[in-house]
């Protein structure tokens, strides 16, 4: 959170002095060899868990990623193993039974075989495993219309109590009727509580809906349906690192690019992770303006 | 150990020039002593050259115009010279010391100031000094200067074996280091944020300014703690003779110099303010929030010094400067401050000696508003006090002996945040506070074997003690935290002591041609944590200690030095080659603001560079200027990064070339002209993609595999003077510039979008920040 502002407050400051400007630029990359992807969540709700097997590709192929298909996709957690079915109408996703669902405190590990990615007619096999941890059911949410200089819209407001026993890494996705608003990577919003450990949070801005987003203009009597993910640390890194990669870099605040971490062995690279999730509800106020 | 093998190092130097002494100095010497002077302000001129006629050579004012020579009893011809100053001469007679202080008239027009070096024409050729250039602040007015600011920094960078960190930055790296590893010194005083805006103007006021030193490699022994230079900035004493004023409007500040005497000539002051004026225009904006916005930056420099008498003088020196940026959202606010004190005391006309007291101190500030869940705090300050004692030993006419200590206590408070009123969400996370001295003891001494010869070696012993209150991490051969020791407050629980010899010689094969080669062997305790290029204002230091050993180079030089037409055209090639252990950079992904466990993201390994720089220096009837060329190479290689592979570092840009030309047209119309031609900054681009999450992401490279586009462009400025009424004091002219004149749009970052309408493709995007710039100043003195 203190990242972010801050970031936002020195590019602010950037923009008042200079207004930088960006064109096409022409560049030959060289090739880059194939990996296997993947990306799994298991989560505590009752539904169809996914895996997403794909393949990675030169930068520039600039067509939708190779989905993996025929693998053996199982998830075992205790003593249980579950086979993993591939959805045949989405080639490369592999699906839990619809009545799955994962427990606080449990470990599920995925393990993956009979992928040929390096094509050397020996199948290879890669294995991750994760955690689910424990999240706190959030007491309420608090909806504000707010305008601010340079945009406007409905603020989320948190109230929920952080576990002072443990340290704790969230992320909030938010969803207006229904439809999950913040459904792609830059819009997942994650925090650790290094800052606020043990603290009651008395409606800090969890989400922002912006009326100018498509979707996001909340009008009212629209259901808002936030919800707490408890996360691990190391998924916590992995999307902080992602969202670093993917918002590009500059000279003043940016590291070396370097390639994102994975939990994934055997040099596969995405990530398996297991979240537990707590939802709160508010439905929105008539709109004033 | 070392301590007992400097000290030992220390009574054979002093015995060797005692018995020197005795054997070369004639039976009956006498000196003549004292300062060198402008009689126009009283400014003591630095470096202004000293010349005994009848033995062919001399000697240069220090940093405090002083000068001395002994000599027989006699009659002697002595002459001072001083670029941009009529010449000096006068028949003495020695059969006594003699103190004569100088005053050197300026000439008429500043156009002949405006030259790389202020010193004696062959200067170049005949001084021991590689490496070095100065740079009066005259030179530095006549280039022309982004946004209209005249920038003692963005001349710095337009020499050869120095280049910018990104475009528009203040930071610089000299011959393939690191901007941490340059000590920026204002009046002795160390500056560890020496930026305004993010890094697009430098701290210095130049209307305060007297000049600018750089040190690319034969740093003196008189100073350490960096890596890759040293450079001095000293400010003006104050006109002695006179009121008077100098100031100027430009496009993005406004400036005022006061300076006079004070009841009399052996008192004077001098009080320069800056501050950008971005903000004045804000309260006309339409929307009240952002008329509510601030965002400007200040400086203050304030000088005074008396002179007691001949043999003792007062100064007394401080800078202030914040950036302050709010608006309704948060606040930034960040700045530099420093006194020094400084005592000249002559134990007598043949020993020189200077005493500082010197506060440095460096923090930023952020916080948001309070009454909200989201309110905090986060402060972080660095301070140093420092002891400093030098001494000048002018034995005879041939050999000066330097030698001096002095002491630094660095308090680092790396970082506290902490919510703010009793709604803020936020607890408190301080990082502990560090503490650790910092000490060099130095000798050195200079020589003259014949009129062909010279020689230079000293020795610096320097040490750093971390001590206590300290809580340091403890980590494994993976970098993971095992445990943590606590010290007790007062326990010097760490220490490095290392010699650090400098060597240089000079061979003169004749009056315009002349050899040199130099050693120096640096070493630096504190670094930035900074893992950008051109950093941000809270990017925080951090010293060695018990994880971090000190960072240790090793550069060797060798210089050919040649002037043609009667010294107007100086020319010179040094290729140096510097070796470094224990260089630092950081693991990928680092984490380095407000991580108590920094040093954990830390990864070590070693680095070299290597370079040839050739120069050509103008400075003839007219047409002054330098055309720089320099092809060099710098290299890491670090475990843990690039698989352990050696990698370009951040600033290997091989090939540089800067023209820097000044034209008078007329007496009152001068044209000003730099053109900046380099390779582009090492980078990493993907050469993989993989999809996840409804996004493409990157898979890179080898670290620093490919390359920017090449940088260039052309400044230009016209500066129209105004010639003063008659019997008016006022003086004034007008500075139109344009920075980058051709427009080229000079890549400051280069990213890898997806496509606006299908977010399965990907492009190369290319950002600049600055198309062509043009800016009015007038400027004025009274």
């Amino acid at each position: 959170m203190f990242i972010k502002l801050i970031r936002t407050l020195i590019i602010t400051g950037t923009i008042f002095l200079a207004h930088s400007c960006t064109e096409p630029y022409d560049v030959v990359l060289d090739s880059s060899y194939t990996r296997l992807i993947v990306y799994g969540e298991i989560t505590s709700d009752t539904c169809v868990q996914k895996i997403a097997l794909s393949k990675s590709a030169d930068y520039f192929y600039n067509l939708p990623a190779q989905p993996v298909t025929a693998a053996d996709v199982t998830i075992t957690t205790g003593d249980s193993v579950i086979s993993l079915l591939e959805n045949p109408q989405i080639p490369g996703t592999y699906e839990t039974p619809a009545g799955f669902y994962g427990l606080e405190g449990q470990v599920y590990s995925l393990r993956i075989s009979n992928v040929d990615i390096n094509n050397d007619g020996n199948p290879e096999e890669y294995s991750a495993s994760a955690k689910m941890p424990f999240v706190v059911q959030p007491d309420s949410i608090g909806l504000n219309y707010a305008v601010y200089p340079f945009f406007k819209g409905t603020e989320i407001l948190l109230y929920a109590r952080d576990p002072a026993e443990t340290m704790d890494f969230y992320a909030f996705r938010v969803l207006r009727n229904g439809v999950l608003l913040t459904d792609s990577l830059p819009e997942i919003n994650v925090q650790s509580d290094l800052l606020f450990n043990g603290n009651y949070t008395y409606g800090i801005q969890a989400a922002f809906l912006d009326d100018e987003k498509e979707g996001e203009k909340v009008l009212g009597g629209d259901t808002i349906c936030f919800e707490m993910q408890g996360i691990s640390e190391e998924y916590y890194k992995f999307i902080i690192e992602a969202q670093t990669e993917l918002f590009g870099s500059n000279p003043l605040f940016s590291g070396p690019p370097a390639n994102i971490s994975t939990n994934i062995s055997n040099g596969a690279l995405g990530f398996f992770t297991a979240i537990s999730i707590k939802r709160s509800y508010a439905i929105a106020p008539p709109r004033i303006n | 150990m070392i301590r007992n093998l400097f000290f030992t190092v220390l009574l054979f130097f002093i015995s060797i020039h005692v018995s020197a002494s005795g054997i070369d100095d004639p039976p009956v010497s006498y000196s003549i002593s004292g300062h060198v002077s402008d009689a126009a302000t009283g400014e003591v001129l630095i470096a202004a050259n000293v010349y005994i006629r009848e033995l062919g050579s001399g000697s240069v004012t220090n940093a405090y115009g002083y000068y001395s020579i002994t000599l027989a009893s006699g009659s002697y011809s002595i002459g001072v010279s001083y670029v941009g100053y009529q010449s000096f001469e006068k028949k003495i007679l020695l059969t006594e010391n003699q103190v004569l202080n100088i005053e050197l008239l300026p000439k008429s027009s500043e156009i002949d100031e405006v030259t790389v070096s202020s010193v004696k024409k062959n200067q170049n050729v005949s001084s021991l000094e590689m490496g070095t250039t100065q740079l009066p602040i005259q030179s530095i007015r006549r280039i022309p200067a982004f946004m209209g600011e005249v920038d003692v920094i963005k001349a710095i960078q337009l020499l050869p074996g120095v280049t910018s960190t990104s475009e528009g930055s203040s930071g610089f790296s000299v011959r393939g280091g690191a901007s941490d590893q340059n000590l920026i010194l204002l009046d002795e005083a160390t500056l560890y944020n020496a930026s305004h805006m993010l890094g697009f103007f430098s701290i210095f006021n130049n209307d305060a300014i007297k000049d600018a030193k750089l040190y690319k490699g034969d740093i003196p022994a008189s100073s350490g703690g960096r890596l890759s230079s040293l450079l001095e900035v000293r400010m003006k004493d104050g006109n002695t003779k006179q009121f008077s004023g100098t100031g100027g409007i430009g496009t993005i500040s406004s400036r005022l110099t006061l300076e006079g005497p004070v009841f009399n000539e052996k008192t004077s002051f001098l009080l320069a303010g800056r501050r950008t004026y971005a903000d004045v225009f804000l309260p006309l904006a339409k929307n009240k929030d952002i008329r509510d916005n601030k965002l400007y930056f200040y400086d203050l420099n304030a000088k005074i010094n008396h002179t007691f008498n001949d043999n003792n003088r007062l100064y007394i020196s401080s800078y202030f400067g914040r950036d302050v940026f709010k608006n309704q959202f948060a606040g930034l606010d960040f700045g530099n401050n420093t006194i020094t004190i400084r005592w000249n005391h002559l134990f007598s006309s043949r020993l020189f000696s200077n005493f500082s007291l010197i506060h440095s101190d460096y923090d930023y500030l952020i916080a948001t508003p309070e009454g909200e869940p989201n309110a905090f705090e986060w402060n972080s300050n660095l301070k140093d006090h420092s002891l400093k004692a030098d001494f000048s030993y002018y034995a005879n006419p041939v050999n000066v002996i330097k030698f001096g200590f002095v002491s630094t206590y660095h308090h680092f408070l790396p970082g506290n945040a902490r919510g703010t009123g009793s709604e803020s969400l936020f607890t408190e996370l301080l990082l502990p506070d560090n503490y650790a001295l910092e000490h060099g003891i130095y000798i050195s001494s200079e020589n003259k074997f014949g009129r062909s010869l010279s020689v230079k070696y000293g020795l610096r012993l320097s040490g750093f003690q971390n001590v206590g209150k300290a809580t340091v991490y403890n980590f494994d051969a993976n970098y993971n935290k095992i445990d943590s020791t606590v010290y007790a407050p007062g326990d010097f629980y760490n220490s490095y002591w290392g010699l650090e010899p400098r060597l240089g010689m000079s061979y003169m094969f004749s009056q315009t041609t002349s050899v040199k080669a130099s050693y120096a062997r640096t070493r630096q305790y504190v670094q930035l944590a900074q893992n950008s290029t051109a950093g941000t204002p809270l990017d925080i230091w951090f010293s060695a200690g018990k994880n971090i050993k000190p960072q240790i180079s090793d550069q060797v030089s060798l210089g050919l030095f040649r002037n043609f037409i009667s010294d107007k055209i100086e020319t010179s090639v040094e290729v140096y080659y510097k070796k470094m252990s224990n260089t630092i950079d950081f693991k990928d992904h680092a984490f380095l603001l407000l991580n108590p466990e920094l040093e954990g993201e830390t990864r070590i390994g070693k680095s070299w560079s290597a370079g040839i720089e050739f120069l050509i220096k103008l400075n003839l009837e007219k047409l002054n200027g330098w055309i720089a060329y320099t092809y060099s190479r710098t290299e890491r290689t670090i475990k843990g990064i690039n698989n352990d592979q050696p990698y370009a570092a951040p600033y290997d840009k091989p090939n540089n070339v800067s023209v820097v030309l000044n034209y008078p047209f007329t007496d009152n119309i001068q044209l000003g002209l730099n053109w900046l031609y380099s390779t582009g900054n090492p980078v990493t681009f993907p050469t993989g993609r993989f999809d996840l999450m409804g996004s493409v992401l990157p898979i890179y490279s080898k670290r620093n595999e490919y390359r920017m586009p090449d940088y260039h462009r052309l400044d230009l400025s016209l500066t129209w003077s105004i010639p003063p009424k008659q019997g008016k004091k006022w003086q004034s002219e007008f500075n139109f510039s344009i920075y980058n004149a051709y427009g080229r749009h000079n890549a400051w970052a280069i990213n890898f979008v997806p496509d606006e309408t299908d977010p399965t493709k990907t492009k190369a995007e290319l950002t600049y920040l600055f198309s062509y710039i043009p800016s009015i100043t007038y400027n004025f003195k009274f």
